[in-house]
């Protein structure tokens, strides 16, 4: 279940572009692998303490886990799409040594949990949105760009059980979109042995106008300009779907996990001719990725 | 050309004032040990133990705790502690309310403990005796997550983790060192005690191993447990030495 920093660096240019992004990072776990073949999460390197001090806060002394990795993610091109492809995305996580990693799903934003009770947890959530280049697909011609958006806004945890997760989000967007986007989602997570974990569970998604209409609202130019009939988004139920993901701990350094997410659009989403006449509302992203630890000790 | 010229110096300027105050705060630490010659040690890490089951749980799976202080695990701490610091230290015999120190825990927002800062440093100040030595060692329990779910493992403790297919057990002593100057009570150095160079797949930020079922406290008085005792004064033993070393505090291993 590691997706701890998924930046997601998608070209949708050329395949080179990746090719030439993914070798690198493939290079380096090869070579951290290859300094590090021990088969436990011993000490791989030991550095020297930081030249300075935080005033505050814990000292940096002691052993941390670095986390490394690649994966690829096979999603719509954008939302509503009927075709898909392939994106790297690559994982990385610096963490206190032995810190256990909290349960995290594909859908959720990067979170600070402020309030962290065990069973409940809440903070601030952010999310990135690539923006939607009307050149970088045909079904887009003459529906101009949408501007990448940043969400932000908080989230809420719920455990009721330690193998059942509850979790809402609600953002605020600024830049591509100025609307209110709320993500819920139920996790059923099951260890089935120590080192292999299954989760599955719904999702619903609720946006309001401001955030649906950039994305499926044409006025009357985009009409012209695209061939389609005009056409009002209004906000409301966005989408409801469903995932599951598995993770598999090969030793104490290697995991590898996968996940499929299902989402059906709904309401004016699902609505919009872009979708109903050149898309499809069911929506699957498909990801796969393989991270390697390996602990450094700081002096 | 002027107004780049103009531009270097400012970013000079800066470049020079945080190498500076680097190399302030680099000091800071490093310096207040420097001038510590007469310690005393305080331990409030084993008058309890929990005993949790996480993972794939039945509905009920509240963890219990036992007393153990028959075991007197925060006397070893001391005396092991005393040991490992006196090439470098004097170690000073103090006296303190050890159940004032274990009732102290953390507020679940985080900024509340930004705000209200270290509690611990009050409570050397006013709950220790003799007062004035350099500084003042505090050992006390650290909370941590186990598993990917939502559950907290705090100081000594048993957990059963529950699989589909199997089942395991662990046992952990997961405690904190501060280091709180003896005259202005701030904290100069803090660590979490870390884990030892074990492998299992289920592993904890701090001294923890697997044990067998012949450890768990629901076969009788967890106080009575030898196995028990025994492998959490080990626990203890090893990583104690080690939480010192890291911490520029003890030359041992």
């Amino acid at each position: 279940m590691n997706h701890p920093v998924q930046a997601c660096f998608r070209s949708s240019r050329t395949v080179v572009a990746r090719q030439t992004f993914l070798a690198p990072l493939l290079t380096a776990l090869a070579a951290i692998s290859a300094v590090s073949d021990s088969a436990s999460a011993q000490t791989a390197f030991t550095l020297p303490a930081p030249p300075f001090e935080l005033p505050i806060g814990p000292s940096l002394s002691g052993n941390w886990t670095v986390m490394v990795g690649v994966g690829g993610e096979y999603k719509p091109d954008f939302v509503g799409a009927n075709r898909s492809m392939l994106s790297p995305v690559p994982i990385f996580s610096i963490r206190r040594a032995g810190s256990a990693e909290q349960f995290r799903g594909p859908r959720d934003g990067a979170s600070i949990a402020l309030i962290d009770c065990g069973d409940f947890r809440a903070g601030p959530v952010g999310k990135f949105v690539a923006s939607r280049k009307a050149n970088s697909y045909s079904e887009l011609n003459g529906l101009g760009d949408v501007g990448a958006a940043v969400e932000l806004g908080g989230f809420v945890e719920y455990y009721p059980v330690d193998w059942f997760r509850t979790r809402g989000e609600l953002r605020q967007g600024i830049g591509g979109h100025h609307g209110v986007v709320a993500d819920f989602s139920a996790d059923v997570i099951i260890p089935v042995i120590q080192r292999f974990t299954v989760s599955a569970g719904p999702r619903f998604t609720w946006e309001s106008t401001k955030a649906t209409s950039p994305y499926f609202g044409i006025d009357a130019v985009q009409a012209a300009a695209a061939g389609l009939p005009v056409f009002n988004a209004k906000g409301g139920a966005h989408s409801v779907g469903a995932g599951v993901q598995v993770s598999y701990r090969v030793n104490p350094q290697w995991e590898v996990h996968s996940y499929v997410e299902y989402e059906r659009l709904l309401g004016d989403a699902a609505a919009s001719p872009l979708v109903a006449l050149r898309g499809s509302a069911n929506q699957t992203t498909v990801g796969i990725g393989a991270s390697y630890s390996f602990d450094v000790k700081i002096r | 050309m002027r107004r780049s010229s103009r531009c270097v110096s400012f970013a000079t300027v800066v470049v020079l004032a945080v190498s500076v105050s680097a190399c302030a705060m680099l000091e800071t630490r490093e310096a207040k040990l420097q001038a510590v010659k007469t310690v005393g040690i305080i331990s409030a890490v084993g008058d309890e133990m929990s005993f949790a089951r996480t993972g794939l749980t039945g509905l009920n799976n509240r963890s219990q705790s036992f007393p153990i202080g028959s075991w007197g695990l925060d006397d070893l701490i001391v005396q092991q502690a005393t040991t490992a610091l006196n090439g470098r230290f004097q170690v000073r015999p103090v006296s303190y309310q050890r159940a004032v120190f274990t009732a102290i825990k953390d507020s679940p927002v985080a900024p509340v403990n930004l705000i209200r800062g270290d509690p611990f440093k009050k409570l050397v100040q006013t709950e220790v005796s003799p007062q004035g030595l350099d500084a003042y060692i505090v050992i006390t329990k650290a909370k941590a997550n186990f598993g990917g779910g939502g559950r907290k493992v705090e100081g000594v403790g048993f957990i059963t983790y529950g699989t589909l297919l199997a089942s395991s057990n662990h046992i952990h002593a997961l405690y904190e060192i501060r280091v709180i100057d003896g005259k202005t009570f701030d904290v100069i150095e803090k660590m979490t005690a870390q884990p030892l160079d074990n492998t299992e797949a289920v592993r904890l930020p701090g001294p923890s191993r697997l044990v067998d079922e012949s450890f768990s406290p629901s076969t009788g008085d967890p106080a009575r447990n030898e196995n028990l005792h025994g492998a959490i004064t080990d626990l203890i033993a090893r990583s104690l030495s080690s939480t010192l070393s890291d911490m520029h505090l003890a030359d041992v291993r």
